[in-house]
């Protein structure tokens, strides 16, 4: 059908992608411009345009990188991996695990956590509506009932490991401050990302916080969180830092709801 | 080639402006001389959040229409059928006034160049295009704007001129045109062609938007940018399309170094008086 269309298309976009492939040779030129600077424009705009639009994706990777860096790792990834989503934006998905593959970025581990914290926080941001459950509502929920509850979390809740202070480079980001000193914490921490209304927010979890709320997002009955508290707490305090925790996740709004459910 | 006896143009709007994230907050208050929006169609194609939390409240206060990006009319890639319907619901939601993208392919293969890539001028280009553009209107139940680019390279074989390619899509297909007069200009440049000649072969009947836009001066190439203020040799296009198409809906259109508001609002009162002076002209 359109034979020769497809194949100047495929030729076209082979051209912009490939800076050493040959210039299609129906691009015509003038006396204004040979047609090497006309496919150049092309060239550099696809190139311009896709690392522009993920600069602003990745503000943690740009601070912790530094900006002659950042630049050469956008570039390189750009050269690698083509867009495939017609949404600009999204072409930022595939840079975490380019980073954790490619040399030399994959010997500095930190970049490809800071890129995942980043991407994180900007699928958050436009992820779907969902309600968050009020305090009145889980308080009208009977006693007996209490073991057997399971909390529904936010779906588009996050947790990510966090081996290095990223958070905190990432806040000097956000709030325009000289980043501090990439530091290696001596165990992991685990980093929450949500949405909570229209805001996205991140903050880091105690070693229990991350335990219960692991367990909530598997679905286990509130019964099993409280036991599995009880092994990191003295008994008397295990209740009551699950309560505690269970309205700190209300008034975030992780929790969008319940159900009761055997087994 | 059908010719509709009565035009199948939309009413106009009058005097709006491009939705940008930098003016949300300014443009909700309402200030004078904005008749209408255009928002970008791709920045509300998500799930949820704060997007589409603002359209919602644009959508209370004016006529809004939608101009998309990722239509890629032009490929020979098939239509992305996911894209249509995420943009149909959309437009169910939003109700525009009209639907718009551009005369153009934005990539092959599955890959996305992210650029309005030009096509040859050529019958099967034209057959193709007007074929896709039937169908694209069949499933949004009404006419599509296809709006020009700006190019900077043109192809062997050209069959036709680009404002003959561009009208005989529009007739064939029988859909609207929105005429980006900044592109106009950026383009004749380019290739050597005179703007007047593009503006005479456009037809009249299915002008249904212009853009106004500003571009990077250059010695050679002019690289259109959207992203300063609207060029006098395109203010003096402005008026000679008012004195062909009339009153169409009219639009100061910037992507990047965004201005405050009142600069805008400046160049939008100033189109808003070239239009008026040249319809007093007329009558
Ligand atoms: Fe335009």
């Amino acid at each position: 059908m359109s034979a020769n269309l497809r194949a100047l298309q495929q030729r076209m976009a082979q051209a912009v992608l490939d800076p050493r492939a040959p210039r299609p040779a129906d691009i015509l030129g003038d006396a204004r411009a040979g047609a090497d600077e006309r496919l150049d424009v092309y060239r550099h705009g696809y190139r311009l345009r896709l690392a522009e639009a993920l600069r602003v994706e990745f503000p943690g990777l740009a601070r912790l990188a530094g900006e002659a860096a950042f630049a050469r790792l956008l570039a390189a990834y750009v050269e690698a991996h083509p867009s495939g989503h017609y949404n600009i934006r999204w072409h930022g998905d595939g840079l975490p695990a380019f980073l954790e593959r490619a040399p030399p970025w994959r010997r500095r581990p930190a970049l490809a956590a800071m890129a995942r914290l980043d991407w994180a926080l900007s699928t958050a941001f436009d992820a779907a509506d969902e309600p968050a459950l009020a305090r009145a509502e889980l308080a009208a929920v009977p006693g007996d009932a209490w073991p057997a509850l399971r909390l529904e979390l936010q779906q588009a809740l996050q947790v990510l490991p966090l081996a290095h202070n990223l958070e905190a480079i990432r806040r000097a980001a956000d709030l325009g401050e000289a980043p501090p000193r990439l530091r290696r914490r001596r165990a992991e921490r685990a980093l929450l990302a949500w949405r909570q209304a229209h805001a996205v927010h991140y903050r880091l979890l105690d070693a229990d916080e991350a335990v219960a709320l692991a367990a909530a997002m598997r679905g286990e009955p509130f019964a099993q969180l409280c036991e599995r508290l009880a092994t990191l707490h003295a008994p008397a305090s295990a209740a009551p830092r699950m309560v505690a925790l269970l309205q700190a996740w209300l008034d975030g709004g992780l929790i969008r709801g319940w159900r009761i459910a055997d087994g | 080639m059908p010719t509709p006896v009565s035009s199948p143009r939309l009413p106009a709007l009058g005097f709006g402006l491009g939705l940008r994230v930098e003016h949300y907050e300014a443009l909700l208050e309402r200030p004078a001389g904005v008749d209408w929006l255009e928002i970008v169609s791709e920045n509300y194609l998500v799930p949820g959040g704060l997007p589409l939390r603002w359209l919602e409240r644009f959508r209370e206060r004016y006529p809004l229409v939608m101009h998309g990006v990722s239509l890629s009319i032009g490929s020979t890639d098939p239509l992305d059928e996911g894209y249509l319907d995420r943009l149909h619901a959309l437009a169910r939601h939003v109700q525009p006034a009209w639907i718009s993208d551009h005369l153009c392919w934005t990539g092959v293969e599955g890959v996305n160049l992210h650029d309005l890539m030009p096509l040859p001028y050529t019958e099967e280009a034209l057959a193709h295009v007007v074929e896709r553009v039937r169908r694209v209107q069949d499933r949004l139940g009404r006419r599509i704007l296809l709006e020009n680019v700006s190019s900077y390279v043109a192809f062997a074989g050209a069959q036709l001129s680009e404002w003959e390619f561009l009208a005989a899509v529009a007739e064939r297909a029988d859909c609207l045109i929105l005429l980006d007069l900044n592109n106009v200009y950026v383009s004749a440049r380019n290739h050597g062609f005179a703007p007047l000649d593009y503006l005479d072969g456009i037809p009249a009947a299915r002008v249904q938007q212009f853009h106004l836009a500003g571009h990077e001066p250059g010695e050679r190439l002019l690289i259109d940018t959207h992203d300063a203020p609207v060029a006098d040799p395109v203010w003096a296009l402005y008026v000679e399309a008012v004195r062909r198409y009339g009153a169409v809906s009219t639009m100061i259109e910037r992507d990047d170094h965004i201005p405050p508001l009142p600069t805008l609002l400046d160049e939008l009162a100033h189109a808003r008086a070239l239009a008026a002076s040249v319809l007093r002209e007329a009558a």
